[in-house]
């Protein structure tokens, strides 16, 4: 059994079927790949994937656990983690905020009303360390707004991070990103790889064939082939449909 | 059962009636996603308006007063009828003017701006035509009771709900079978399309609001010598218009109509057996629907739920 | 949602200028008020609408949920005071105590329907609920009077570890409503700043991120809910004793809409002081603006439109950007890193 694994999962809305039959599994310690055109019902995946729509069929199991049909902040304790695609900060709070409400000690005192934040050490080294390993650690303490559009995408992996996922759900990590930025991210995900089991959607091809470990091709709501970045690279058929004959070329 | 029908007749017309208030308000609400509060003060004005027009009001000491007093109340009350709604959406137009800064941000903001304007206009209703409470005439033609199935109505109370239904088709009407009703649907939606067209959709805002605010004051004139007339008339009315959106689910059209005549009954048939309780039936009636169905009856989802 | 995003954010520093300054002010009020031509019951009035206003922020302000309803858990407070003393025994621990489990209760009732709401659906419930608590007192003539209300509520005498205090004199119940008040603002300030506080104000930020962060959202808008309506029952409590009755109007939608006018100009949405801001200003506009014509409300809606027009954040949000302004008139270093 996967680490991670979904099973013929099926989604509308209204009379749009967005996911068809999808079934995909995720090994543990791996870096997996999703890719496929725009509007193809990647990020409606990875939104059912992780609780924010329910599958209207189709089983999800983590660990061999089942999580179809949980709300989000059910999935998220159990260690699903992931980042949005459209940037989704707490604008208004520093950097380093953003950070601690996402770390799992935070949340074990959500119900405290009366201690302190950020006078609470273990809770700003923790998040220090967080920001450190997303490069941002400089910028602790400025208002998440004050970032630029790189650093908040950084800043999107590290809340992510926070959580100390099993887990770690990337939607388009690269988007907007420039080729130095894009290099920093790639060098950033090797060193995650180490730690995480990490599940990407990302349009640029280069960059994820050169960090996956599999992959699997969306269109039109279903699979339309999965396996190494070798083996696909190979498949006339990935090649015509999903991947824009030029990417490659 | 034959104890209940005129209570039943009785929630229907007050339904109708109803529906009207929630015209103009679901207008406003559909096409610029404002929760306008001052509608109700609206519909205050428009009936202030009517009842200054009606009684030559600035003009009572001069010779075109004189004039003005001595021809036929219907000449005067039809006069009224089209004049206080003008001047309804002269300021209806004047409030959305203010709104301005509002489009873009929070849908709070457009609710605490007419709030605040809402407050306004009662101030300045006092200080123009005083605290007391006061009479609308209507013209004799239509005034005093009627016997139907041998139950005394009164019958400016069935003229009500008829000039109800027909505004109501007449607005539907407009926006259905017109092309100014297809642009006004259009901007409710898709704001891009409209300025495609060529049209200017800050004008395009600006007449809605008046219209809308015109509608407020039509149903202010018909409505207050059934309700009174009193300076804070305008907060006892919009809540009613304001449960009805909610109910029908907002910017639905026939949502508002049909949730106005299930508000109607429901007072309608409480007021019958417990008649302290009427108006309390319609919040038991909201929160029994927006419990079940957050979008309401036949709401679709808004910008307002942000 | 409203974004903060161009306002000044809300600083997690102390508070001991501004709560010095509060105690300092309050302390000296019975000689001060007279003093400028005031008089002694305007300071219980105001160091009650404070007690209501930062608690109603807590919920409009922080957790970003805009209840329309709030008057109803004032005038439930004041109701369960009263009916405390009058029903079961003259107390003014057991009465408070009353006011404030009676507000929470209903609170804890109508959190459920409304917590799983957003935005302006949020409000309409809100609203929905406080009309109905205010017809109800209006009807309910048995236990609430009617129109008419409570009358001749007494104000029970305070006893503390075998002291006992007569609060018959209006200078006696403004000391202990500032001490509330002063409670309040200490607790609330902790709050806030809490983990639960934080998490709260990251709900209001982004509702999403929040459950994905593993938050059980609801709960917490609910929790916000209770608390919030727990600090109006202590408020209404003290007011039933100011006023020495409770009446339905102190239910009506009118005064839900004042305390929201309040908090807004003040500059609730980005400042803990805000509310406070908020009701002196109210009550300067009523009592100065008031003697010197009857319009006064006329212009305080001109005054609260033209803010919300031009100037959301309120009083305190001008009043930090005018300090941050003069602090860069002396260093233009630093407004040119901000402005970068």
């Amino acid at each position: 059994m996967a680490f991670f694994e979904a099973r013929n999962l099926h989604k509308r809305f209204g009379s749009r079927v967005v996911l068809e039959n999808v079934s995909l599994s995720f090994e543990q310690g791996q870096v997996s790949g999703i890719m496929g055109p725009n509007g193809a019902g990647k990020t409606t995946c990875f939104h059912v994937l992780t609780g924010l729509h329910k599958p209207d069929r189709g089983e999800i199991e983590l660990q061999g656990v089942s999580i179809a049909g949980l709300p989000p902040q059910r999935i998220a304790r159990m260690g699903v983690s992931r980042s949005f695609q459209i940037m989704n900060l707490f604008d208004d709070s520093v950097v380093i905020e953003n950070v601690m409400l996402a770390l799992p000690e935070f949340r074990a005192r959500r119900l405290n009303v009366f201690g302190g934040v950020f006078d609470d050490k273990a809770l700003v080294e923790a998040a220090t360390d967080i920001l450190d390993q997303v490069g941002l650690a400089a910028r602790a303490w400025e208002k998440a707004t004050s970032l630029s559009y790189g650093e908040r995408r950084a800043l999107e992996i590290g809340v992510a991070l926070a959580a100390r996922p099993k887990i770690l759900f990337l939607d388009e990590p690269t988007s907007g990103l420039g080729t130095e930025a894009t290099r920093r991210l790639a060098s950033l995900i090797r060193q995650l790889r180490e730690r995480y089991t990490i599940v990407m959607i990302e349009h640029d091809m280069r960059f994820l064939f050169d960090l996956a470990d599999r992959i699997s091709v969306i269109h039109w709501g279903q699979v339309i082939a999965e396996g190494t970045p070798a083996e696909l690279q190979a498949n006339k058929w990935v090649r015509r449909s999903a991947l824009g004959e030029a990417t490659l070329a | 059962m034959t104890d209940i029908l005129p209570h039943l007749l009785n929630g229907l017309t007050l339904g109708l009636l109803f529906a009207l208030i929630a015209l103009g308000f679901t207008l406003i609400v559909g096409v610029m996603e404002v929760i306008n509060l001052a509608h109700g003060s609206l519909f205050a004005l428009g009936a202030y308006f009517a009842l200054t027009v009606l009684g030559a009001g600035w003009f009572g000491d001069t010779a075109f007063g004189a004039w003005w007093l001595s021809l036929a109340i219907e000449t005067r009350y039809v006069a009224a009828l089209l004049i206080g709604p003008l001047l309804a959406a002269l300021a209806g137009m004047a409030l959305e003017l203010c709104l301005r800064p509002t489009y873009g941000k929070a849908p709070l903001y457009g609710l605490l701006l007419t709030f605040g304007a809402a407050l306004v206009i009662e101030e300045i209703i006092r200080l123009g035509w005083g605290t007391g409470e006061q009479n609308l005439q209507v013209p004799a033609a239509i005034n005093g009771p009627i016997l139907v199935a041998g139950f005394i109505y009164s019958k400016y109370k069935f003229f009500a709900a008829g000039f109800s239904l027909v505004a109501i088709v007449a607005v539907w009407l407009f926006l259905e079978r017109t092309p100014y009703g297809a642009i006004i649907k259009a901007g409710a939606h898709d704001s891009e399309m409209v300025r495609a067209l060529g049209y200017d959709l800050s004008k395009l805002r600006l007449l809605v609001f008046g219209f809308g605010a015109a509608l407020a004051g039509l149903a202010g004139i018909i409505m207050v010598p059934i309700w009174g007339l009193r300076p804070h008339v305008g907060i006892d009315v919009v809540i009613p218009a304001f449960l009805i959106i909610v109910i029908g689910g907002i910017g639905s059209f026939w949502g508002a109509v049909v949730a106005a005549l299930l508000v109607g009954l429901a007072v309608g048939i409480t007021g019958a057996y417990a008649g302290a309780w009427a108006t309390m039936s319609m919040y038991i009636l909201l929160i029994v629907v927006v419990g079940f169905r957050s979008r309401g009856l036949f709401g679709r989802k808004s910008a307002l739920e942000n | 949602m409203i974004s903060l995003a161009d306002i000044p954010s809300r600083s997690p520093v102390q508070a001991y200028g501004p709560v010095a300054l509060l105690a300092l002010a309050l302390a000296t009020a019975p000689w001060w008020l007279p003093a400028i031509g005031l008089y002694q019951y305007l300071g219980v009035e105001v160091a009650i609408w404070m007690i209501f206003a930062l608690g109603f922020n807590l919920l409009f302000g922080y957790a970003g949920l805009h209840s329309f309803g709030h008057g109803a858990y004032l005038g439930i407070g004041a109701y369960a005071f009263g009916l405390f003393q009058q029903n079961v025994a003259l107390s003014l621990w057991g009465g408070l105590g009353a006011a404030i489990l009676a507000a929470g209760f209903a609170g804890a009732i109508v959190g459920v329907f409304v917590s799983h709401r957003r935005g302006i659906y949020y409000a309409l419930l809100t609203i929905a609920f406080g009309q109905v608590f205010w017809f109800s007192s209006m009807k309910l003539y048995g236990i609430t009077g009617g129109e008419d209300g409570l009358l001749g509520i007494p104000r029970p005498p305070l006893t503390f570890f075998g002291l006992e205090f007569d609060l018959r004199s209006n200078v006696a119940l403004f000391y202990l409503s500032a001490i509330f008040l002063l409670l309040t603002v200490l607790i609330l300030w902790r709050l806030v700043n809490s983990p639960f506080g934080r998490v709260l104000q990251a709900i209001r930020q982004n509702e999403t991120r929040a459950r994905f962060a593993g938050y059980e959202v609801w709960r917490f808008k609910w929790a916000a809910f209770v608390i919030s309506a727990m600090f109006a029952g202590l408020a209404g409590g003290l007011f039933s004793m100011a006023q020495q009755s409770a009446y339905p109007d102190v239910m009506s939608l009118h005064q839900s809409g004042l305390i929201v006018m309040m908090v807004l100009v003040g500059g609730g949405l980005v400042s803990f002081w805000g509310p406070v801001l908020g009701v002196i200003l109210y009550f300067v506009a009523r009592d100065v603006l008031g003697g010197l014509t009857e319009t006064w409300l006329l212009w305080y809606g001109l005054m609260f439109m033209a803010m919300v027009m031009l100037r959301p954040e309120g009083v305190a949000g001008m009043l930090h950007l005018g300090w941050k302004r003069l602090r860069g008139g002396e260093k233009p270093a630093v407004l040119a890193a901000e402005k970068a």
